[in-house]
This record gives structure tokens, sequence and C-alpha cells, in this order.
């Protein structure tokens, strides 16, 4: 027979609650400075775009230089701003999917998803912060090659693993019942 | 649940995450219009309008017409002069005119830049490529007036600039890209912009 089921929400760990809500103070600090900012970075990123030419692909001539920098500089701002963005989302994120975890799973299952949703959560969004960091000096793709393996795949694979593992776990049970 | 099971299980979770896990949220560039160009729609919306007295507000204070006295030394003898006057005498094909030459001088320049740069060692299909999209976002303001007055002109430069764009993107090894056959093309663009450039006035279809 099936134990009843606890009408009560269970919280996860404290760590994890911490680690979400220093996610959410870093993303509302980021979006703030980037409007305080805006000019002193675009001006930071144009002087380093144009100390690194051959990475960018510039020629030394206006006409064809402009639209270079303009979309490596458009890339660099985008970074910021979808940091901004999936740091915010991923902190509600973690909260939301640790806490259902806590409550609908048990013993090792629901470790391993915490961990995972609450690693993968946080590491996800810095990926944006680190590719915007390394447009000026490497450039828009080979910054991208680099945030993609240290940061978007592995704790992006981290998040989507564990709540594909929480949803089959959560219909195995709707199932049994 | 057994432990070959669960190894099944996380495998197929691990895959089934892979996919998703490689695709990124990066924004979507779209090139903006630099200073002459917006100066440049504004004029043809203008003078398309009929309103000579905003168009030459704009002109008179303009980068357009900056641009074209910094580069007075590669531009037609009083190409400036000459643009003024039509905004003055309410002439929308010699104001039409005159831009069309500015622009096909401004692609010429950068095409006889590209070839510099190429003789001197430049990498020619990145290079090739900056430039023929630097060189295309001028002519394209401008290929309807030139194929109004010079129906040949425009479609030879269509095709150099086709022709030049297959030796610079080429679908396979993009290190083979021959140097000397980009400059070849770039130095056959600056030919046909110079043709317009240099053409007497014609007549407008």
């Amino acid at each position: 027979m099936t134990p009843p089921i606890s009408e009560t929400w269970r919280l996860p760990p404290r760590a994890v609650l911490l680690a979400a809500l220093l996610l959410l103070v870093t993303a509302e600090v980021g979006g703030a400075s980037m409007a305080r900012f805006k000019l002193e970075l675009a001006r930071w990123a144009r002087g380093e775009m144009q100390r690194h030419p051959a990475v960018h692909g510039l020629v030394g001539v206006r006409d064809v230089d402009e639209r270079a920098l303009d979309e490596a500089l458009f890339r660099f701002e985008t970074g910021l701003r979808l940091f901004h963005m999936h740091a915010e989302g991923m902190a509600l994120v973690i909260i939301a999917t640790t806490t259902i975890a806590a409550t609908l799973t048990g013993g090792a299952s629901r470790r391993a998803l915490v961990v995972l949703l609450a690693v993968g959560g946080v590491g996800y969004p810095l990926g944006y912060l680190l590719w915007s960091a390394l447009i000026p000096g490497l450039g828009v793709e080979r910054g991208k090659t680099i945030a993609e393996w240290t940061f978007w795949i592995p704790f992006g694979c981290a998040t989507i693993v564990a709540l594909l593992w929480l949803a089959a776990l959560i219909a195995a049970r709707v199932i049994r019942r | 649940m057994r432990p070959a099971c669960a190894s099944a299980l996380a495998l197929l979770l691990t895959i089934l995450a892979v996919a998703p896990a490689t695709a990124h949220h990066t924004g979507t560039y779209t090139p903006k219009d630099n200073a002459i160009t917006t100066n440049f729609k504004q004029l043809k919306f203008s003078v398309q309008a009929g309103k000579f007295d905003v168009a030459r507000r704009l002109f008179d204070d303009g980068p357009l017409r900056r641009e074209m006295r910094a580069r007075a030394a590669a531009l037609p003898d009083g190409l400036e002069a000459r643009t003024r006057a039509a905004f003055d005498a309410g002439d929308a094909a010699e104001v039409e005119r005159g831009l069309m030459v500015f622009f096909a001088a401004l692609g010429r320049d950068l095409a006889l830049e590209a070839d510099r740069q190429l003789a001197a060692g430049a990498a020619p299909a990145p290079t090739g490529a900056r430039f023929l999209e630097a060189i295309w976002r001028y002519y394209n303001l401008v290929d309807f007036a030139v194929s109004r007055r010079d129906a040949r002109a425009s479609v030879a430069m269509r095709l150099a600039y086709d022709d030049a764009e297959a030796l610079v993107r080429p679908a396979a090894a993009p290190a083979a890209v021959s140097a000397a056959r980009v400059r070849e093309s770039f130095r056959r663009i600056a030919d046909i912009l110079s043709g317009i450039i240099h053409a007497p006035p014609a007549p407008v279809r």
C-alpha cells in the first residue's frame, strides 16, 4: 500500500537556498552595474578589441572595422544582459526545483538531485559572464567555445539531467498511485 | 531500482540532455547603419517626399557632406557643389546622381584598399569577406540609381560581387583561397565602380 503523501513542503538544505540567494544578489548587482557603468564597460571593451586587431579581423579601415567592432560590442553587452537574466531566472529555478526534489523524492536520489540542480543552476549563468569577459581579448567565437566547454555544457547538462530525472521520478510516483 | 537499470536511465538522461545543453542564447546581431548610410536614407526619403528644403538642411549639416569634403581629392571635381546645387534647384535626378557617384567612389576606394592589403600579404578569405561586406553596404544603396542609368554596369557589378563572394567564402577548403584571384576580383569591382563614377550623365529610365 502506498504511504500517505505528506501535505507539507520540505525545504531544501540551507546551503542551497543561500547559493540561490547569492546568485540572485549577483544578478541584481550585475544588472545595476551594467546600467551604471554602461559607457565605461563599452569603452573598455572597445579599447581591448582595438588592442587585439587580429582577433577581431580588423583591417585598419574605418568603414570595414566599424561593423566588426559593433558586432563584438553587441555580443559583449548581450553576454552581460544574458548573465543578468539567466542568474535571476536560475536562482528561482533552483529554489523551486530543489523544493520539489526535497518534498517528493527520498534517499540517495534526493541528495543527488538537489546537488545537480543547485550546482547546475549556479554554474550555468556564470558562463555568460565568462563569455563577455573573453570577447574583447579572444574574440566572439573563441570566447564562446571556452564558455561552452567550461560552463554551459557541463552545468546546463547537469540541470537538464536533474530535471528529466525529477520528472521521471514524479511521473513514476503518479503512475504507481 | 536495480543498479544496471539505474545506470541505463542515467545514460539515457545524459544523452537526452547533451543536445539541448549545447544550444545557448547568444543574441541575434543585426548590422546597423553607420552615420553616412543613415544620412543617405534621410536625404533619399526627404527628396522622394519632395521636401527639398529638409533634404538640403540634412545635407548641409550631415556626415555625408563632411565625408564628401574629406574625400574631395578622390571624387570627381565639384561633386559636392553640384549635389548642393541640385538640392537648391529641387532636381531629384541630379541629387540621386551625385549621391550615386559618391557611394560608388566609397566602394571603389574600399576595393582598391582591399587589393593593396591582399598584395601586402593579408589573409585573403577573412580580409576579402570583410571588405566585400563594406563595399556592398555602400553600393546596394545606389544600385537602383545605377541600374536606371546604366543597366549593364549594375549587372556587371552584381556579377563581380557574386564571383568575389564565391571566392572568399568557398563551400570547402577555405584555407585554399587564392589571393591572386581575390585581388583580381577586387580590381574588377574597382574598374566597374570607376566606370560608374566617370560616366557622363545619362538619361534616367
